[in-house]
């Protein structure tokens, strides 16, 4: 029984709205979405270690100051910590690198070779590259656990782009109801308890499933008979086409394009099929939106400190993405095989990094 | 109508083949690098490439699931579905179950078989989102959770014929063969999201290339991978899935179908007329 009272759903902010205006996010959720963006870019394109550790500091720094600030209620579930989750991923991938890659100058001790796939010379190349993929994994699950914090789950919502406004609706209803289903939950729990039910392993569940399937849908014939009284779609046009033609029109340029970068040689070629299927698919996501209009009510303002946020992490990501002239970009690009060498550390680079703390200083 | 049918053959083809190349690239991307080796620049984005295909890939699946699939009525039945598929995700700590077990998956199966393909992905990844969003599980595995969440629920009709074979709704067969497809499902879901986490945990694609390392002992290493870190898991995924179907399948069945048949009425706005 105690274990269901402390499961309610993290964020709360769904059920009043006075909680639900408290909960407005203070910076703008697509300023966060050009932060993790920003982050994801500078984790993915390099392996320096310097300019990972400085990424991941920023990120810690944000973590600390805006992932307490802004957290939108009490977490249920205890979160998995960022730091032991982060350990753990260093070590263990940093040992499988090891175990497995057996290239590198700097031989630390050799197995028998008759292991499998393990046997082998085991370098210390290997170890610190397979200590640096931790790393990334560390950072990119640290961002995302300041997106999850500080983002509401109507904010969430809102950043579903309006062409998938069905998908939307259904996903709103999920979260509408999950409350009302977790509640239903318990009482279906007490009910069998009082029959003597007791909760052990996967047998458990049946008794359970079958209530709460039946109580729920006799709900969503209510909610589906309520809807159309009111009107919902009443009238349901064809759907168009074009939309779903485009998209796969631009999937198909972007392979082609990435394809031709990566294989083919043809940068040229590559980059212009690529950014051809970006506008493909940009516009396709404008067109299905005109089939769906509808105004949004309270809409998030923007703010002078979200720009900032913004520009920041455009600047973070430019720099590390983009080759400029006259910026020397081969440092990101560290690679310790065959033989362990110090890494190089440009200065610009190392500033431009800087961008992504901004959200810290947002008040 | 003919081409709107050929349009979602095609849409099923092609994420089917973009999906499947990137989620097997770590097995063919370091043949490609063998040939040519001045990647050194396009090796680390690779990895938020093929994160952003997926995403991309579902994006066109749900919105032509999304504009084929669901009617205004079916709306109001997929939200609910979610809202308590997403409650046993929540539940998974409350009621010790083995393992890598997660209880979403029967539902989605059985759902899948009987309301259709459509319904059924959306429900996969529709519940993954949503449970992501609240339990504050987003991140940039989520694309690739609802791309194989939903191909569990696109691909269960595909046991009505086999069904059909062995004797037809209703009988001891259907429920074994759902259990046996949740079952398998349940070990390729750990299979496929492992891929993802692969190329980080020992490097994507050039940080493993070494002289004669073909796509053989690629796929050699990925299965050592698998079998140390996350075989137990998937296979206490395997069992649980079987076990709760062939337990509560019948039931669920019964219940699903009945509200089909309720489900089943149509609306006929009237034009109100004016009292002479």
């Amino acid at each position: 029984m105690k274990n269901v009272e402390n499961l309610t759903p993290r964020r709360q902010d769904a059920r009043t709205p006075g909680a639900q205006l408290a909960a407005r996010p203070i910076t703008h959720p697509v300023a966060w979405v050009f932060w993790v963006a920003a982050v994801l870019v500078a984790l993915t394109t390099t392996r320096n270690p310097f300019y990972l550790a400085l990424v991941l500091a920023m990120i810690g720094w944000v973590l600390v100051v805006r992932g307490r600030r802004d957290l939108a209620s009490q977490p249920a579930a205890p979160e998995i910590s960022v730091v032991r989750f982060g350990l753990i991923v260093v070590v263990t991938s940093a040992l499988f690198n090891m175990l497995m890659v057996h290239v590198g100058d700097h031989v630390l001790f050799t197995l028998p070779e008759a292991i499998p796939l393990f046997g082998g010379p085991l370098t210390l190349e290997a170890l610190v590259y397979g200590a640096l993929n931790g790393l990334v994994l560390a950072g990119l699950f640290a961002a995302f656990t300041v997106l999850n914090r500080v983002l509401p789950v109507r904010a969430v919502l809102r950043l579903v782009p309006r062409a998938y406004y069905p998908a939307a609706v259904v996903m709103s209803i999920a979260v509408t109801f999950a409350p009302t289903a977790l509640q239903q939950v318990q009482q279906i729990r007490e009910a069998q308890a009082v029959r003597g039910h007791r909760v052990r392993g996967v047998r458990s569940w049946l008794p359970l499933i079958v209530p709460l399937l039946e109580g729920s849908m006799e709900r969503s014939m209510q909610l589906a008979e309520a809807m159309m009284a009111r009107g919902f779609a009443s009238a349901e046009a064809q759907p168009d086409k074009r939309p779903q033609l485009l998209m796969l029109v631009g999937l198909v340029a972007l392979v082609t394009g990435w394809l031709m970068r990566l294989v083919w040689q043809q940068p040229l070629v590559g980059s212009g099929l690529l950014l051809a299927g970006a506008l493909a698919l940009g516009s396709a996501l404008v067109l299905a939106g005109r089939q769906h209009p509808h105004t949004v009510y309270r809409p998030d303002a923007w703010h002078k400190s979200d720009l900032a946020v913004v520009a920041g992490a455009v600047l973070t990501a430019m720099i590390y993405l983009l080759p400029w002239p006259g910026l020397d970009r081969s440092s990101l690009f560290y690679y310790p095989y065959p033989a362990l060498t110090w890494p190089a550390f440009n200065p610009i680079i190392g500033v431009a990094t800087l961008g992504l703390a901004l959200p810290v200083f947002v008040r | 109508m003919t081409m709107q049918r050929l349009l979602s053959v095609i849409t099923y083809a092609l994420t089917t083949v973009v999906g499947l190349v990137a989620f097997l690239y770590p097995f063919w991307l370091p043949a490609l690098h063998q040939s040519a080796l001045q990647q050194q620049a396009h090796a680390g984005d690779s990895a938020l490439m093929l994160t952003l295909l997926v995403a991309i890939c579902l994006a066109v699946l749900l919105l032509e699931a999304q504009n084929q699939g669901i009617t205004t009525k079916a709306v109001a039945l997929l939200g609910v579905l979610v809202a308590i598929n997403a409650t046993l995700r929540f539940m998974e700590a409350a009621i010790p179950g083995p393992g890598g077990f997660s209880p979403i998956f029967p539902l989605i199966v059985l759902a899948g078989y009987v309301y259709g393909a459509r319904f059924g992905f959306l429900l996969g990844a529709l519940t993954l989102l949503v449970s992501a969003i609240m339990t504050g599980g987003v991140g940039p595995w989520l694309p690739y959770q609802m791309f194989t969440a939903g191909w569990v629920g696109l691909t269960a009709p595909l046991c009505r014929p086999v069904v059909r074979w062995l004797g037809g709704p209703g009988t001891h067969a259907e429920v074994a063969v759902l259990a046996v497809f949740g079952g398998w499902w349940g070990l390729l879901y750990g299979a496929i999201m492992n891929v993802w986490f692969w190329p980080f945990a020992v490097g994507s694609a050039q940080m493993y290339w070494q002289p004669g390392v073909g796509a053989m002992e690629t796929i050699q290493r990925y299965l050592v991978f698998y079998a140390v870190t996350s075989l137990v898991w998937d296979l206490a995924r395997l069992v649980g899935n079987t076990l709760l179907i062939a337990g509560a399948g019948a039931p669920v069945l019964r219940v699903l179908r009945r509200f089909q048949q309720r489900f089943a009425f149509t609306y006929h706005p009237v034009a109100l007329q004016e009292p002479r």
